[in-house]
């Protein structure tokens, strides 16, 4: 059996799952379910599990024997051939059974290593992906309706980056970064590749985002926002809210809400869009408030976009977000509007924290990849009119830090260090 | 506003224990008193991380814990959590002595006796003297009791969610399409009393008592009220924390039991991805171990008698973590599996910090010996407790 560096779908994919079988029965749910979602896998995705295949396939047998055979005797002791474990798919009642097993903790450190000892042996291809050496640039926007307090802002980004004071206006950098200006192109134009849309991410709490880019940027942008999707999440809210406390009944509803037909809940700008439509349905699935509050939604999609297409450019702007309402506070997991009638207030210090502690979290996400060592991190508070930069190594503007800097003086510079 | 929420919560506290009084039915005629009259108060409280509790950055969101009782008590700084970093599994540990292996989601019962069992078998207890009341979702009424044969349900705690009949009065109002209106509450009652209708004890958390399957009408009508009010009249948010601590404020009233566990959980809003309401939350469990304190000194049953333990589940996970840093608690790391723990009052009455490093299944043990227990021995191969060290015992 072999695995082609240039995958073709049938055959290749037939030689994964043969590939797959092979290896202990936990091992298999989890690359299972990646291989069955193959055609809506980002092209960093495809590359990526592809090598990480080749890299089992071309370990000698007596490797990879020492490698799972901890692990197959852990199985054994675990009792997994008597569990009702899936192996098609990664299920509530498959972490239930490993969680519930004595063995649980070895397991775990058994599984990672396996897969740091795989992912050392994995076989990139020469595929056209985006090396990691190429500049990158996360763009993190905390809008002006945000009162940021500056000592937050320090808190977070202190250890790592530096602060400067825009000297203008503090949207304008927004705009310059989205539509450039006449002479100089955006900086999305600069790192994107219109080809593919995986390569650069417009990440919204609210629609500011898609209104301020250029139509051209933004039908070759992986565009999502929180506002945009209002309508499909409280469908997808509404069905997750069917979920009984029953593990096995939750697998079922879980699976049910994968399976549904929701085609006629994506926004217009998600037609035709598979890959897009499946990574949303799989960022509602996987929790972390996305469903429920605009910037933990504005996060959890950039760190996910992050994590699984390695874009070039992304930029994620946070909002407002409301205080919750009478009762709602304890039942969190439910559609605001819908069990209390009475009219959404405004909570901005809240969502100013919110925003401050999550934007870290996004630089947080991306420095977890080795694209993040070439990675140019810009927040943008525009309330307290502060800028906080990071720069890779030996690529820091020679500013003095806290310098008043103009918002044309700053796109310029980052520009010139993007197109280097 | 504020007094007149408060107000109303208390009443409807004091309503909710009181069906329960009217239903009970004393298990065991003798008792003998657990030694000196001795009573332990056992809080848990969600996952907090160290960073936004004890810590420089963390204090100012604890100022009652840190600045009013930290000088009066024992203080663990490390006191880890082994076991699974779920809310069933480590709540049930904690209880047992024993690191428990369990489903999350509550379905099974501790696999070894839980103090409520060892008290109350021990010393001949009714069930109003071991009561657990809690505010978190994630656990079911078999915490309460152990599936030993020797011991379980007939040794078991009372327990209560008070929390959650909040909850599913806002779901089901929810459910039906029908908003929570200020100007209109007619609309929603029907629906809460429905619930009352259609679900029995188990719907609004009591557990354990076996015999009774509904509330009695007094009780029902009295409840039926109590929600009423509450809905009518809150025009602002009420957490969940805050109704289970004056439950259980009413149960100290009532019942003084010997042995009370309180589980806070407004905290776990953090799941949902906002910072700002977890550490509301975590400034509200604040507060309330406090007022909780303070109540426990304005009543003679406790006051000079009772050793309170507040402690964190868990950590939560760090910042950066692949899972999400403080979103979730599932990382096998320092951020998670390290917490602290205070201890108060009477056998906590010499204060120093004990910066040896200690367990949770250490509380189990500590706890039997404040009664004067037989402490609880292994259970098969599984690893046991051992006394705290600092304390009176």
């Amino acid at each position: 059996m072999t695995i082609p560096a240039q995958p073709s779908p049938a055959a290749d994919l037939a030689a994964y799952r043969r590939l797959i079988a092979r290896l202990p029965v936990t091992l298999r749910p989890e690359l299972n379910a990646r291989l069955a979602q193959w055609p809506t896998l980002f092209p960093f995705e495809q590359d990526q599990f592809a090598a990480f295949l080749r890299g089992i396939q071309s370990t000698p047998s007596s490797q990879l024997d020492a490698l799972t055979r901890p692990l197959w005797d852990l199985e054994t002791r675990m009792g997994v051939a008597r569990w009702d474990f899936s192996q098609s798919e990664s299920t509530v009642e498959n972490a239930s059974l490993l969680a519930r097993s004595p063995y649980y903790p070895e397991w775990r450190q058994q599984v990672d290593r396996f897969f740091q000892a795989m992912e050392h042996n994995a076989q990139p291809s020469t595929a056209s992906q985006p090396g990691p050496a190429q500049s990158r640039l996360v763009l993190l926007l905390l809008p002006e309706h945000l009162p940021v307090d500056p000592a937050e802002l320090d808190q977070r980004w202190r250890s790592t980056g530096r602060a400067f004071r825009i000297d203008g206006d503090p949207q304008s950098l927004r705009r310059l970064a989205l539509q450039g200006q006449p002479g100089t192109p955006s900086l999305a134009s600069v790192l994107h590749p219109a080809e593919d849309t995986s390569q650069l991410w417009l990440i919204d709490a609210e629609d500011a985002l898609a209104r301020d880019a250029a139509p051209a940027l933004a039908a070759s942008a992986s565009s999502l926002s929180f506002t945009g999707l209002a309508a499909f999440r409280r469908q997808f809210l509404a069905g997750i809210n069917t979920i009984p406390r029953n593990i096995s009944a939750t697998d079922q509803v879980i699976a049910q809400l994968r399976r549904q037909d929701w085609s006629p809940w994506y926004p217009a700008a998600l037609a035709g869009q598979p890959r897009l439509q499946q990574f949303v349905l799989n960022l509602w699935l996987s929790g972390n408030g996305a469903l429920i509050f605009p910037n933990a939604f504005v996060e959890w999609t950039a760190s996910e976009a992050l994590r699984r297409a390695r874009p070039r450019m992304l930029v994620a702007r946070f909002g407002m977000q409301t205080r919750p309402k009478p009762f709602t506070s304890i039942a969190i997991f439910e559609d605001q509007q819908k069990i209390s009638a009475l009219p959404s207030v405004d909570d901005p210090e809240s969502s100013a924290l919110d925003a401050v502690m999550l934007s870290h979290y996004i630089w947080l996400a991306a420095l977890r990849y080795p694209q993040g060592d070439n990675t140019f991190c810009l927040c943008i508070a525009e309330h307290p009119r502060t800028a906080w930069l990071v720069a890779p190594p030996n690529r820091w503007p020679a500013w003095a830090p806290g310098q008043s800097i103009a918002p044309q003086q700053l796109y310029q510079w980052l520009a010139a260090q993007l197109a280097s | 506003m504020e007094t007149t929420r408060r107000n109303i919560l208390k009443a409807a506290a004091a309503l909710l224990v009181e069906g329960v009084v009217a239903a009970r039915h004393p298990a065991f005629a003798q008792q003998s008193p657990p030694r000196a009259g001795r009573k332990v108060i056992l809080v848990t409280c969600g996952g907090i991380r160290r960073e936004e509790s004890f810590s420089a950055t963390g204090v100012r969101h604890i100022p009652h814990l840190y600045q009013d009782l930290l000088p009066q008590g024992v203080f663990y700084p490390l006191i880890r959590n082994n076991g699974v970093t779920s809310h069933f599994n480590t709540i049930s540990s904690i209880l047992t002595g024993h690191w428990q292996h369990l489903d999350d989601w509550g379905k099974t019962p501790p696999a070894s006796p839980t103090l409520f069992e060892y008290l109350r078998k021990d010393r001949n207890l009714s069930q109003d003297q071991a009561w657990l009341i809690s505010s978190n979702k994630a656990l079911t009424n078999r915490i309460g009791a152990s599936s030993v044969r020797d011991y379980g349900q007939p040794y078991g705690a009372n327990v209560v969610f008070p929390k959650q009949l909040l909850i599913d009065a806002v779901v089901r109002a929810a459910q039906q399409g029908r908003a929570v209106r200020s100007a209109d509450r007619a609309s929603v009652l029907p629906e809460l009393e429905a619930m009352l209708e259609t679900q029995n004890y188990e719907g609004l958390g009591w557990s354990v008592s076996g015999e009774t399957s509904a509330l009695n009408p007094a009780a029902q009508n009295a409840v039926q009220q109590a929600i009423h009010d509450l809905v009518s009249a809150t025009s602002v948010p009420a957490t969940g924390d805050e109704f289970t601590w004056l439950v259980s404020a009413e149960v100290m009233r009532r019942f003084a039991p010997s042995l009370l566990v309180i589980t806070f959980s407004d905290m776990e809003v953090a799941h949902f991805g906002s910072y700002a309401m977890h550490v509301a939350g975590v400034r509200t469990v604040d507060r309330l171990v406090h007022e909780l304190w303070t109540h426990a000194q304005s009543l003679p049953a406790y006051r000079g008698n009772t050793t309170l333990f507040v402690l964190p589940e868990f950590g939560r996970d760090m910042d950066g973590s692949t899972t999400n840093g403080f979103f979730n608690h599932r990382q096998n790391a320092e951020s998670t599996r390290n917490t602290w723990m205070l201890a108060l009052g009477q056998a906590a009455a010499k204060p120093q910090i004990v910066e040896q490093p200690v367990e949770q299944i250490d509380i189990c043990p500590t706890i039997a010996s404040i009664f004067d227990l037989k402490a609880p021995g292994p259970a098969g191969n599984a690893q046991s407790g051992k006394v705290l060290p600092g304390l009176l015992l």
